[in-house]
């Protein structure tokens, strides 16, 4: 009886775990923008399918328009599918209840102009229906995380396009939330700004949360996403890890130290067969830059879906 | 007092509502799913529709369950600053600079210079909370959705049930804050604008008058705001002038001197019964009043030195409601066909009547009185009367043993005097029970304001979660106009106006034919545009009397003409906005739900 338990218990919690591990599911997932009278404008996104696990950084990549936002506001039920689901924690994305556990950044801060940064942070703390005190230590750590205690009390239409992003951050972070979503965090910030932003990502998985983020800047997503897709035109063109997506698969470099003799003489042996002098020995990367440049232009030359190589 | 639609018994009409209700429930839900379906249908096919709608319903039901105060509040609190921002208080501003202006406009001179001060402060407020009302709701919500605020808002766990309550709580706190300021300022405003002193001017004498040939003590007051009251003394010490532009005066002997007091009765809140009238034609038959020629007469007219007999029956009269008799006020017009004597009332008779045609005593002795044109004549019903027996002698009798059956009587008016007539309408005779407190009835006057703020607030959001502003604004402002012609719209509807539906209208007027000669189109064309016209003529019907009854909502009249709202008119009114505020909101919510904000 008692064997027969701890038997079951374990595989049941694991199948749990490894279904609650995909925190972002999309299915499928197409979007037509209409006008009003029902005929189409653009073809945003394309069959997309995608699974953000649990403790992820993700970035989403692409050129202007290519549907980043797009997937980004399916995903909080902002627009309807035209085909195909968009699961946030298994639940469909106009389920309301998903977004207590959800903190969003939109591309441009669309915050109450008439409200002060802890008026604002307060609005929001009472739409999770946090009780004054919570929300009150809530708000001033919040705040001074962002770095505005001394404008804490201007009115947000007083503020500068960085100090609106960093309230924008503050209000997304509220509830602390399990998955959150940033439509181009680093936009309007500055050098300091873009770091900090950087090490909160990266805070932010260290405290297991998960994290969906779309950005241009390339070298912001290289620095903290674990994997990435690219977008184009609203189709996926690359998915995968970022250090594997830019290993140069057709380049070998060797750099070796403290070989044996004998290895090393076997190595330099088969080199030097080929006619070669063994420098070093690895794979070298590409930036992300130069990957996601690639891609494009690739995707403009040959149209249609390319086989993501996830690993 | 043109109190056109009679009110309904509130037990009756709650009665009938209760048993409405279910019926409309559930044709609304059934109308609400098919409509939804149709759509959903269209977009996706009839079984994906299906689940949709059914999923849309579930989620419907979750959201109302998880409607949460806090949030629902915190959505209030973020309306009521928006307008705050919007400056509404602007709206506020208007109206005191409105009635500063109006202190130098409004015609002193007036018959009654109560009611047209009312009417003034009443009419202005409703229209000033009205617009405001339909400003701020409607442009709240179109608003947060072009700039994208409310994508910020939507991403939270908030219930569509929070987005539309919290804005009508909201807007309802501001309007309801600046409702307030205008009615004590109003009621500041009628109160020092109708005040004003009288002194007694000369001597009071012995004088005797057509109504009192003994004689009265009687003197003039000074002439001031415009007029100047005849007092009469009851006695050496107290007095009372005669009612002059809506109001009269006490008089009071303090010390040495007689001291006219301040005015009293401008503003009323009479608390009356109202009976059922019938008319008598010249030869005593039944039959209905004549019309004196006006177009839109509201008023029947009967004719003096006849039969001819206006008859109120009254219920409910009894011993203990009365114990010594009651009060009858009338509130006739007089139309003259010969000029007579100007300065004096033309003479008239009241009888009481035993409705129960097989009692002993079937009618008192007639009490003369003198209709006084364009103020209210109050005559003292006694309990005891002078009746004349079957047999033509004549007894004292008690009213209400002798006169009433069942509590009911009846009370006919007669017009003495030969070519004059008297003009009266329902409204117009009833048995006064008592004066209420004017205060309280101007508060219940704005209470019916507030209801219709309510109202405008509640379809202005309601219109707003799926429409832009202006139109929005517009649509709502529609729903204004339709509820104060409500009476027109219903009568083209049923046909009670000639030229047929719009369709055949835009013909006649195309063809220049007039009302009278059938169309000349042909037969099946006739019957097309008739049929047309018949079921445009029909949704336009039912869009009518689903709307809002503005006109009805108004209880601004009776605080005017100083009426006592009565509570369950109050009660009524209450119910009604309530229950459109319920299915408004409940509308919305499905229309916010199923609308794509980042489309
Ligand atoms: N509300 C809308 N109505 C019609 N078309 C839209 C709408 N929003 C976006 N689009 C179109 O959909 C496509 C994808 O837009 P989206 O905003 O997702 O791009 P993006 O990848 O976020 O671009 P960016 O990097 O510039 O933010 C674009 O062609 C855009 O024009
Ligand atoms: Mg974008």
């Amino acid at each position: 009886m008692s064997e027969s338990m701890t038997a079951d218990a374990p595989s049941e919690g694991q199948e749990e775990t490894s279904a609650s591990d995909v925190v972002v599911e999309t299915r499928n997932l197409s979007k037509v923008y209409r006008d009003f009278w029902g005929r189409q404008k653009v073809n945003a996104l394309k069959a997309l399918d995608l699974e953000v696990k649990q403790g992820e950084i993700f970035g989403l990549l692409g050129p202007n328009g290519s549907g980043k936002s797009t997937t980004i506001k399916l995903l909080l039920g902002l627009l309807f599918p035209t085909s195909g689901q968009a699961l946030v924690f298994n639940k469909d994305a106009s389920d309301v209840s998903k977004n207590e556990r959800i903190g969003y950044l939109p591309e441009e801060s669309y915050l109450y102009k008439f409200l002060n940064a802890s008026e604002t942070l307060d609005f929001y703390g009472r739409l999770f229906d946090m009780p004054a005190d919570v929300r009150r230590d809530r708000v001033n750590e919040l705040i001074s995380m962002v770095g505005l205690e001394g404008a804490r009390r201007r009115q947000l239409k007083e503020y500068s396009k960085g100090m609106t992003r960093r309230v924008g951050l503050a209000q997304a972070l509220i509830n602390d939330p399990e998955l959150i979503l940033l439509d181009e965090p680093t936009t309007g910030l500055d050098p300091i700004g873009t770091r900090e932003m950087k090490d909160l990502i990266i805070k932010l998985r260290e405290q297991g949360k998960t994290v969906l983020m779309c950005s241009h800047l390339l070298a912001d997503v290289q620095d903290v996403c674990d994997r990435i897709a690219i977008l184009h035109r609203g189709e996926l063109k690359e998915l995968g890890r970022v250090d594997s997506l830019l290993k140069v698969r057709e380049v070998t470099q060797l750099q070796a130290q403290g070989l044996s003799k004998e290895a090393e003489e076997e190595i330099r042996a088969i080199v030097a067969k080929d006619g070669g002098e063994l420098l070093s020995m690895e794979n070298p990367t590409t930036t992300l830059e130069e990957l996601f440049l690639n891609i494009v232009t690739d995707s403009e030359a040959r149209p249609g879906r390319r086989a993501p190589s996830d690993d | 007092m043109t109190l056109e639609n009679a009110i309904p018994n509130f037990a009756d009409w709650i009665f009938d509502a209760l048993r409405f209700l279910p019926i409309f429930i559930v044709v609304f839900a059934a109308a609400g799913f098919f409509i939804g379906f149709l759509v959903s249908a269209v977009r996706r096919g009839p079984v994906e529709g299906f689940y949709a709608v059914a999923q849309v319903i579930g989620s419907a039901v979750v959201d109302i369950l998880n409607t949460s105060i806090r949030r629902t509040l915190a959505m209030a609190m973020l309306a009521v600053q928006e307008s705050i921002r919007r400056k509404v208080l602007v709206a506020f501003a208007v109206f005191v600079v409105v009635l500063l202006f109006a202190g130098w406009y409004l015609d002193v001179k007036s018959d009654n210079p109560g009611r047209l001060y009312l009417s003034f402060v009443l009419t202005s407020s409703n229209y000033l909370v009205l617009i405001l009302a339909l400003f701020l709701s409607t442009f709240s919500l179109p608003t947060d959705i072009k700039n994208r605020t409310i994508y910020t808002i939507v991403t939270k766990p908030v219930r569509g049930t929070e987005i539309i309550l919290g804005r009508i709580i909201g807007f309802m706190t501001v309007g309801t804050a600046i409702l307030v300021a205008m009615c004590l300022i109003s009621y500041m405003f009628v109160v020092r604008g109708l005040n004003h002193e009288h002194q007694v001017d000369g001597e009071i004498q012995l004088t005797s008058t057509e109504l009192s040939p003994d004689g009265s003590l009687q003197g003039l007051t000074t002439y001031d705001a415009h007029h100047r009251h005849t007092i009469t003394m009851f006695d050496d010490v107290s007095g009372e002038t005669d009612v002059v532009m809506g109001h009269h005066h006490a008089v009071e002997k303090v010390g040495d001197e007689l001291v006219v007091g301040p005015p009293q009765g401008a503003l009323a809140a009479r608390v009356v019964r109202r009976g059922s009238l019938r008319f008598k034609d010249r030869s005593g038959k039944p039959g209905a009043g004549v019309n004196v020629g006006h177009e839109w007469a509201y008023r029947s007219y009967i004719e003096g030195g006849t039969l001819a007999a206006a008859v109120w029956t009254f219920d409910g009269m009894t011993a203990d409601r009365y114990p010594d008799g009651f009060n009858l006020e009338l509130n006739l017009r007089v139309f003259r066909t010969h000029k007579g004597n100007i300065e004096k009332g033309i003479l008239g008779s009241i009888t009481i009547r035993n409705p129960n045609t097989g009692a002993r005593i079937r009618s008192s002795e007639p009490i003369s009185f003198a209709a006084k044109e364009f103020s209210i004549d109050r005559q003292f019903i006694p309990r005891e009367l002078k009746a004349i027996d079957s047999d033509g002698t004549v007894s004292d009798v008690d009213l209400f043993e002798d006169l009433t059956d069942q509590g009911q009587l009846e009370v006919w008016i007669q017009c003495s005097e030969r070519g004059q007539y008297y003009g009266m309408a329902e409204p117009d005779v009833y048995v006064l029970e008592n004066n209420g407190n004017f205060a309280i009835n101007f508060m219940k006057g704005f209470i019916g304001i507030w209801l219709q703020m309510l109202m405008v607030t509640t379809f202005g959001v309601g219109f707003s979660t799926f429409l832009s502003g202006p139109v929005g604004m517009l649509a709502t402002l529609s729903t204004i106009v339709v509820g104060l012609f409500r009476q027109f719209i219903i009568d083209l509807v049923s046909g009670t106006l000639e030229g047929g539906g719009p369709i055949e209208a835009l013909i006649r007027v195309l063809t220049q034919a007039n009302l009278q000669v059938d169309l000349d189109i042909g037969r099946f064309p006739t019957l097309v545009v008739k049929f047309l016209d018949a079921r445009f003529l029909d949704a336009l019907n039912v869009i009518t009397v689903s709307l809002p009854d503005y006109a009805g909502f108004s209880t601004t009249e009776f605080v005017a003409t100083g009426f006592n709202i009565e509570p369950s008119l109050l009660a009524m009114q209450v119910i009604r906005a309530f229950t459109y505020f319920v299915f408004v909101t409940i509308i919305g919510y499905f229309f916010l739900k199923t609308r794509e904000v980042a489309a």
